[in-house]
């Protein structure tokens, strides 16, 4: 097993809780993302996060990104722990939105400019560029970018501004396989910009997100003693996975070992009960 | 080829659909040529009506003043709608803009008598007459605009660390200004409708409106089409200006339309 350790944390979140209109939609989701240290290797990580359709995903990224003030709970990101602001944390949504009046380059300054001076903003914009395959694409405008190219355009817009914690949207939401790849490429790219990079990727594609994945979470709604459903979906200790403490994580071809076999047919079992 | 003429979406070549628009401008000529009812003056009348307007009645003049105070008033409604419409972002005046776009059911010629009160000269009246009515419908159709505003957009402009008014600007501002634009180039073609009047109430400044209404009034029927042809070009010249300025300065709007 690769040897790792775990230090100060990225992101908590502590007793959060949602309700709209008297409707209960998250509950007492407490939870954090510590910094993994490995020897002789400056890599982020990657967090997985699942759960059915309508059961409260969405809700819970936009609090984590700062966008939505859950009704109790706090979350915290940066070093020191500080309540997290809009902008604190990258938020690349299913239809990787940019601004659709401003160029390629443009869309990075306005994000990097938020951050850095005009000189070093301008240089951070091109390095991304260049980083993300996309320099030859600089003076056109979004609607010319094909699906991919706007995909890392925006996370690399994301990336220019925020605090390390970037969320990813479904990103391999009708992507064919050889795109699959293309963007898990980006994904591991992220992590290996800076040691702090942490990756949540909310996917219905479990093998895909399990394989990238340091850690998961499965958003449900649990049981009562009596076997009832409790109001509002929930990610119980029982449904934080430590895929690194289990030896599933950073290991190419990790898909087609049993153990990885056999955890996405528990996960697969735990979605069904949910 | 002749073909997708007739299929739905379909895009026959530019040679092709030129044809077809010339074709169904001469069809019409002809039609108007050869019309039985004789109802509708002859094609030969209207074109000596226009040489008469032209060379008589200082029609080209008339245009001209027309048109100037049309895009004075337009320049103004446009800023004043502008600004109630992005103040609509504040919920304090939102009312007003409400207010401000259901105005559009009032009629002219009540408001011209308070408009005579509140300003001095006739000119003064005609102008704010045009700039109210313009406004009002210019408000309805930019808040339209804004309220497209989806959540996604805002929420990625908060995601980059931009404020609530920045994020405004940027997304609302910024981003629908070729949409605003449009709405500018719809809307106008009201103050045509309405300079007919105004310039009929306050007729020391002439106008084509005023030279239409002399028309009608002696039941000089080819005159009266001459001049609304002449509208009629102008205002197809004028969504020409305006198709032109939004490829010019907002290069991007056009990659977003359908095709």
């Amino acid at each position: 097993m690769t040897d790792f350790s775990y230090k100060e944390p990225i992101l908590t979140l502590r007793d959060i809780s949602m309700q709209f209109g008297g409707e209960v939609i998250l509950r007492d989701i407490s939870l954090d993302v510590l910094n993994v240290v490995r020897p002789g290797l400056s890599q982020g990580q990657v967090v997985g996060f699942y759960g059915r359709s309508g059961i409260g995903k969405s809700v819970l990224c936009r609090i984590i990104a700062g966008l939505l003030p859950p009704t109790t709970g706090t979350v915290l990101v940066a070093d020191p722990p500080r309540p997290v602001c809009p902008g604190d944390v990258g938020f690349v949504q299913q239809r990787y939105p940019l601004f659709d009046h401003r160029t390629l380059l443009d869309n990075l300054l306005v994000a990097a400019g938020r951050k850095h001076a005009p000189a070093e903003a301008k240089a951070r914009a091109e390095d991304f560029l260049t980083r993300f395959d996309l320099a030859p694409h600089r003076r056109k405008y979004p609607a010319q970018l094909s699906g991919g190219q706007r995909q890392r355009a925006a996370i690399a817009q994301q990336l220019l501004c925020s605090e390390h914690l970037i969320i990813l949207d479904e990103p391999f939401s009708g992507l064919d396989i050889a795109m699959i790849d293309e963007v898990k490429k980006i994904i591991l790219e992220v992590t290996t910009l800076d040691e702090l990079n942490t990756v949540v990727i909310v996917s219905h594609d479990l093998a895909t997100t399990t394989a990238l994945s340091d850690t998961l979470w499965l958003l449900g709604p649990e049981r009562d003693a009596a076997g009832q459903c409790l109001a509002g979906a929930t990610i119980s200790k029982q449904h934080q996975y430590n895929l690194a403490q289990m030896g599933l994580a950073w290991q190419p071809g990790i898909q087609a070992r049993p153990e990885f076999v056999q955890l996405i047919e528990h996960l697969k079992d735990e979605i069904r009960k949910t | 080829m002749l073909k997708d003429l007739f299929v739905p979406n379909a895009k026959p070549r530019p040679g092709v659909f030129l044809t077809m628009v010339a074709c169904q401008v001469a069809f019409l000529l002809l039609l108007w040529l050869f019309y039985p009812l004789q109802l509708f003056p002859t094609l030969g009348e209207v074109v000596a009506s226009f040489k008469d307007l032209v060379t008589t009645q200082g029609l080209i003049q008339e245009l001209w003043a027309s048109l100037t105070t049309a895009l004075g008033a337009l320049g103004i409604a446009t800023v004043l709608a502008l600004l109630i419409s992005y103040l609509t972002a504040l919920p304090f005046f939102r009312p007003i803009a409400y207010a401000a776009s259901k105005m559009r059911y009032l009629t002219l010629t009540g408001l011209t008598f308070f408009m005579a009160l509140m300003v001095s000269s006739g000119h003064q009246v005609k102008l704010s007459v045009l700039i109210f009515g313009a406004t009002v419908y210019l408000v309805t159709g930019m808040t339209s605009v804004i309220l497209t505003t989806t959540q996604e957009e805002m929420d990625h402009a908060r995601t980059l660390g931009m404020s609530e008014w920045r994020s405004f600007y940027e997304v609302v501002v910024l981003g629908k200004l070729d949409e605003m634009l449009e709405v500018v180039r719809q809307n106008f073609a009201i103050i045509w409708t309405m300079i007919t009047l105004v310039e009929t109430l306050y007729q020391s400044e002439g106008g084509i409106g005023l030279l239409l209404y002399k028309q009608n009034r002696y039941l000089h029927l080819a005159g009266v089409v001459a001049i609304q042809l002449i509208i009629l070009a102008t205002g197809a010249l004028q969504d020409y200006v305006f198709e032109f300025l939004r490829r010019t300065f907002f290069p991007y709007s056009e990659l977003r339309a359908a095709k």
